[in-house]
């Protein structure tokens, strides 16, 4: 690696860091990420942590998480901040650019560099890199396991072999998902192949000849990898059996069995141009149009220099293989994008060196096109920080999927405020009922107390000092109780779902005698 | 055995009896007190919830049924229909007062007045005194959200000083300073909020609100007074 990719490693690193650390608390947890931090604070506080086939994803998060924890410092489960669950995606985005220079020599430096400044600027990357799920790291682990197959097949030595062994176990333990990115890759693997043998008459694509005791042990290694994790450390004999177990159900959501089930120009609508009354346009073609070029150069053999033109077609048919699969699928969430949007950030990356090829001598040209690519990353660096910050959990945002209202944190600051009237805050009964145990994030935000029960429905004995009630059960307590319980407010759970508070009586009265005159807003 | 050992003996005892009854009080008034035997049910997990915002037709809705029809004596009219609309916001961010009774209560861009923050009212003057029955308020209905302190009131003062009738109120913490209210918060529709009245008598009605789970602004699209003008 030379000194100026080094330095270009490094603004990009630090662009990366720049648009995704900032007020990593300030976006309220989407339900997903709440059900994972609980699931977390399980395996953190020592009950353990079993592998669920029927939702939740694989392990990893939850293991890899540990150590994040750990170094903030936190002690109990009150203590533990969104922000600290939230580092685990974000290293793992900024780690995408750091494992580029391991694919130096077949994307180019130039193209590393280029690919590595998308992957910092891209508002798809920057916003789910804050986000407490599985989609980043599969996205690493894919990567990863790309360079290490890259290298293994430049050097031929056992380490990498055994290397992209582990980062397959480790994919299999991050998200069934994984299954797509394997399938894509074997079918580019195929592709190329039979592009090479039309194109030059050769057989096959000669580096693909592994040695098979090193592939024996790179699959020794996988197995092992994923054994340790889905059996939770050997405490858990059928996690591995569940981790086959699991595609039934996925399967049948995949199928089209479940409210995510979206039309094909789901994914391309939120990438390419998106705008919803009163928000801003959003778009990332930009990288697209880049990745068309960088196709175009492999595919026509254009040489670049210092680019394998066979790897960036093999790149170009696994990225497209990887988005047939995912537009297929009548099962669509916004962050599966990251998955193939990432392979036409790579191919940007070449698309960029090649534009500036086409240029040759002319070098003024070749100045004002680095410098238009240059505004482009500054444009796609706004919208990154517009859809982090500004628009982080705003419907109009095209990454925000049925997330949670900020109002909700009003009716957690609500419930604070109100215990603290009490002698031991902490000691206060709360109830909540939703219909489906659709209450989360509540769990998370209400961890530190402990005298909190959760119902699906309307329980027979409902009240409670403090009542949480979706508005979908039309609890009508205060009514019911005759106003020995209040309704002191509806809070918007997520848009189109409302939860009320209730208070009891006497408890209001005291909260409202107690509190604190109030602040001036402006 | 002298005297003063005695003394100090019985002082000793005294003070260790002391101690005895009260460890042995404090224990029995913390074997009085122990934390309930709770039994609550712990929360189940979940997964991706739906996008309400995808779901189009298929949302949840809050109340599935269109309202009852709502009864008022014979020949009510909608008395604030194109009628003068004054605010406690002289500098609206988007679009015009007499957007509040101009009859278009869609959903556009262009069919709402947007006040600034915290809480601010719009007025309609009616013209001359009526007896009212109902006032349906909407606010903004693009989206789902809910208004905060919706207070709407009645008076012949256009100044609200005097001869007050509140008709409704949400603001059951009094934030803003109307009084405290036990009307319920609900969500922005297509149907607008109507507020029932008992034939109140006023010229001007005044509608409050601080904001909504979805902005800190104030938006108002269209303001309805049904009512007899008064004999």
């Amino acid at each position: 690696m030379n000194r100026w990719l080094t330095l270009g490693l490094l603004l990009a690193v630090a662009a990366a860091l720049l648009l995704r650390l900032p007020h990593l608390n300030q976006r309220p947890l989407h339900t997903d990420e709440s059900v994972h931090a609980v699931k977390f604070l399980g395996l953190w506080e020592g009950r353990g942590y079993r592998y669920d086939p029927n939702e939740y994803h694989g392990p990893i998060l939850y293991y890899v998480t540990l150590p994040f924890v750990w170094l903030s410092g936190a002690r109990g489960a009150a203590a533990v901040e969104a922000s600290a669950l939230r580092m685990v995606p974000l290293v793992f985005g900024v780690g995408l650019i750091l494992l580029l220079p391991l694919l130096g020599d077949a994307l180019g430096r130039p193209a590393v560099f280029w690919a590595a400044l998308w992957t910092a600027v891209s508002p798809a990357f920057v916003f789910y890199s804050r986000y407490y799920i599985h989609e980043l790291l599969l996205v690493f682990f894919t990567l990863l396991l790309l360079a290490a197959g890259w290298r293994y097949l430049q050097t031929r030595r056992l380490g990498w072999a055994l290397l992209a062994g582990a980062v397959l176990g480790l994919m299999h333990a991050t998200k069934e998902t994984f299954v797509f990115n394997l399938v894509a890759l074997a079918a580019a693997a195929v592709l190329a192949g039979a592009w090479e043998h039309w194109r030059a008459g050769a057989l096959w694509f000669p580096e693909l000849r592994l040695r098979r005791r090193h592939l024996l042990a790179a699959l020794a290694v996988a197995a092992v990898v994923s054994v340790v994790f889905f059996t939770s450390c050997f405490t858990n004999a059928s996690g591995p059996l569940d981790s086959i177990r699991t595609y039934l159900p996925w399967l049948h959501r995949a199928g089209g069995a479940s409210p995510h089930e979206h039309p094909w120009p789901f994914y391309f609508k939120r990438l390419l141009w998106f705008h919803k009354a009163g928000g801003p346009v959003w778009t990332e073609v930009l990288i697209w149009l880049l990745a068309i070029v960088g196709l175009a150069a492999a595919f026509t053999s254009h040489p670049l220099n210092g680019v394998n033109l066979r790897f960036v077609r093999f790149l170009g048919f696994y990225t497209l293989c990887l988005t047939a699969i995912y537009n297929v699928l009548p099962y669509k969430t916004p962050w599966c994008v990251l998955g193939f949007h990432h392979g036409f950030i790579l191919l940007a990356g070449v698309g960029a060196v090649a534009l500036l090829a086409w240029c040759g001598r002319r070098r003024w040209l070749a100045v004002v096109i680095a410098l238009a690519l240059f505004a482009g990353a500054v444009q796609l660096a706004a919208q990154a920080r517009r859809a982090a910050i500004t628009f982080a959990a705003d419907p109009r945002n095209p990454w925000v999927y049925a997330h949670t209202s900020p109002d909700l944190l009003r009716l957690v600051a609500q419930i604070n405020a109100i215990t603290a009237t009490q002698a031991q805050p902490d000691q206060t009964l709360i109830k909540v009922f939703a219909r489906g145990g659709d209450y989360w994030p509540l769990p998370w935000y209400l961890r530190a107390y402990p005298h909190v029960g959760w119902w699906s429905e309307v329980p027979p004995d409902p009240y409670a000092p403090i009542i949480v009630a979706s508005s979908s059960l039309n609890a009508n307590l205060d009514e019911k109780s005759d106003k020995r319980f209040l309704m002191v407010g509806l809070f918007q759970q997520r848009p189109g779902v409302g939860m009320e508070l209730y208070v009891e009586f006497n408890l209001w009265k005291k909260y409202l005698e107690m509190r604190p005159p109030p602040k001036d807003e402006e | 055995m002298n005297m003063k050992y005695c003394s100090d003996l019985t002082k000793r005892l005294a003070l260790l009896l002391a101690l005895g009854v009260g460890f042995a009080t404090h224990n029995l008034h913390a074997q009085d007190l122990a934390p309930l035997p709770l039994k609550l049910p712990i929360p189940a997990f979940m997964g991706t919830p739906p996008d309400m915002q995808q779901m189009g037709p298929e949302v949840e809705k809050l109340s599935d049924k269109p309202r009852a029809p709502f009864m008022a004596p014979k020949g009510c009219v909608n008395l604030a229909f194109k009628k003068k609309v004054t605010s406690s916001d002289k500098s609206p961010i988007t679009g015009s007062l007499d957007l509040v009774t101009d009859g278009d209560k869609e959903a556009s861009d262009n069919s709402f007045v947007e006040l600034h923050k915290k809480t601010q009212w719009v007025q309609v003057d009616l013209g001359t005194e009526a007896k009212i029955y109902a006032i349906i308020v909407w606010h903004a209905h693009n989206t789902f959200q809910v208004y905060h302190d919706v207070v709407v009131q009645i008076s012949d003062d256009p100044d609200f000083t005097k001869d007050v009738t509140t008709v409704y109120n949400n603001d059951v913490d009094n934030t803003s300073g109307l009084g405290i209210g036990t009307d319920k918060e609900y969500f922005e529709d297509y149907q607008g909020r109507l507020m029932p009245v008992k034939g109140v008598k006023g010229r001007y009605v005044r509608c409050y609100s601080k904001g909504s789970t979805y902005s800190a602004l104030n938006r108002y699209t269209e303001v309805e007074v049904w009512g007899l003008p008064a004999e």
